[in-house]
């Protein structure tokens, strides 16, 4: 097997405040994510989780201060590149998906025209082509009737919808090697929570992508994902496919964080 | 204060501005009589068929001297605003996007700028580097220049760490592309809606200067300098010479107000309708 598309290696840090004091939160957090694979990374609130995944496009808080360790990405520590050379991966080799879809969009331009924008930074041809393109992409997220949809602003599309567009964005139009998604599906409803992570499924199986994907949810990370990180307060607490953690967990936390969900067969909810 | 529907603010401001143009347009090849030279009627003549606004003090046809003037008056106008709206925008969303250094930079030269009264600084460069319509219409714009500046930096700074902003950056965007592709035209709004205060002010000021003699050659059939040739008149008796350039300057600058209060809409998609 080849080496792993992402590897987080010792990665420390602290929240630094006004005053000079640190904060320590992240503690020696690593994890792999092998290609082709979707790997949830999972955790309450404050474990950490969305922090660590910052990090690795170079998009963590000013105040945060790393402390030790690496993002090895193909091989590659992203922390040592020139912002430069973090561009020219942003988009092309790793995109994000953020959980507010509806603010991540431009509100003065066309949805269409916003992804064909994009289409033309990383492959370049003509508006018309990337028009053409866009279109397609929307259709293969599912968003029906397209031509009409790409012509539509961003304050007509309902949040599922606008969440598809930017999935279409992330993944079909930037064509990235990894992907990552940072809770993508919370504030929506749960039907379309769970037609989104189909769709999220669907789109890695079909196109080889490598996903990682933020959730405090253990719901959507059933099906979909093929290996479990579980983070709490700034470590990883347990690591392993998405079978061994729901059917043996070893931890204690990810016992509890299962009965939570009501999703692992734990000794709590047979008692119940 | 409740504003006029959009589409009726737009009509009005349009079709007004659109008679201007069209006065502009049809005196670089026809009016009634030469607007430059006296005498083509007697003094002070009374509105008649003849001579519809009547004639000034020298005798010249006013409403051929209006018409000609409107060539003065819209253009610097125009450019003026259209200088400063470009050129402050870029400095502010600049200053707003990048911060630090930059930012002190860009806004202290602004703010010592704005320490000035801005009609006297126009009027100290224009009596210095002499009169013409290039040197006026820079100055004009260099005075609206600050309050563009101002009003793009304060609107890109709030937006820079919007998702959209976030967004851009993460699919590859390079930082001028997301402060000018992404945030700019964000900001519209309120720089365009700026623009008719603008362009108002710049009209005043261009009539000020002439009425002060300050402006172009006393003899240009600019508003101002008509206003001013009519101003012995107005107690005596003959109103018209100074009045219907007045009523230019009040047409030209309500046409802006209404003009761009749409075009403050239209910038916004969920408002535009």
């Amino acid at each position: 097997m080849s080496s792993p598309l992402l590897e987080i290696e010792g990665l420390s840090g602290s929240f630094r405040s006004p005053n000079g004091a640190l904060t320590p939160v992240l503690h020696d957090v690593s994890f792999a994510v092998p290609r082709g694979t979707v790997t949830a990374i999972v955790g309450e609130t404050g474990s950490g989780k969305s922090l660590t995944a910052l990090s690795i496009l170079g998009i963590q808080p000013p105040t945060f201060q790393r402390s030790a360790g690496r993002i090895l990405f193909d091989g590659r520590d992203l922390l040592t590149l020139k912002p430069e050379e973090m561009r020219g991966i942003r988009g092309r080799r790793i995109s994000i998906v953020f959980q507010d879809a509806r603010a991540a969009l431009n509100p003065v331009f066309t949805v269409g025209r916003q992804l064909a924008d994009v289409h033309r930074l990383h492959h370049g041809g003509s508006a018309s082509r990337a028009m053409k393109r866009t279109i397609e992409a929307l259709r293969a997220v599912s968003i029906p009737e397209p031509e009409r949809r790409a012509r539509q602003y961003p304050h007509e599309f309902s949040g599922g919808m606008a969440q598809r567009a930017m999935i279409a964005l992330a993944a079909l139009v930037c064509e990235p090697e990894l992907l990552i998604l940072d809770e993508p599906t919370t504030g929506l409803d749960v039907t379309i929570q769970a037609a989104i992570m189909e769709l999220i499924g669907d789109l890695v199986r079909e196109r080889g992508l490598t996903a990682c994907l933020i959730t405090h949810d253990l719901g959507v990370v059933a099906e979909t994902c093929d290996r479990v990180v579980v983070m709490n307060a700034g470590r990883v607490v347990e690591t392993g496919t998405t079978e061994a953690i729901f059917t043996r967990p070893r931890q204690d936390y990810t016992r509890r964080l299962l009965a939570a969900s009501q999703l692992g067969e734990t000794p709590e909810m047979i008692e119940a | 204060m409740t504003r006029a529907p959009l589409a009726w603010s737009m009509r009005i401001g349009l079709c007004i501005l659109g008679a201007y143009v069209a006065l502009a347009l049809i005196s670089l090849v026809w009016t009634p009589y030469d607007p430059l030279s006296p005498g083509v009627g007697d003094s002070f003549l009374p509105p008649s068929v003849e001579f519809p606004l009547g004639t000034d003090r020298l005798g010249s046809d006013v409403l051929s001297r209006l018409m000609a003037g409107t060539q003065y008056n819209l253009g610097i106008a125009l450019v003026a605003v259209i200088l400063a709206l470009v050129i402050g925008s870029a400095l502010g969303v600049v200053a707003g996007y990048y911060g630090g250094a930059t930012d002190i930079a860009i806004s202290r030269s602004v703010e010592i700028f704005q320490a000035f009264p801005g009609v006297l600084f126009a009027m100290l460069v224009v009596k210095a580097v002499g009169p013409g319509v290039l040197n006026i219409i820079l100055v004009l714009s260099f005075i609206g220049i600050p309050d563009y500046a101002r009003l793009a930096r304060a609107e890109v700074q709030s937006r820079r760490n919007w998702p959209y902003a976030e967004a851009a950056r993460m699919v590859g965007n390079r930082s001028w592309q997301v402060a000018f592709r992404h945030l700019l035209p964000n900001s519209m709004g309120p720089l365009l809606a700026f623009t008719s205060i603008n362009a108002a002010f710049v009209s005043l000021v261009t009539a000020s200067l002439g009425f002060l003699g300050l402006g172009l050659n006393p003899n240009t059939p600019e508003w101002g300098n008509m206003i001013a040739r009519g101003q012995d008149g107005v107690m005596t008796g003959e109103w018209w010479v100074s009045f219907f350039p007045g009523l230019a300057i009040l047409g030209m600058t309500g046409a802006f107000y209404l003009l761009g209060d749409a075009l403050a809409d239209l910038a916004d998609p969920r408002r535009r309708r």
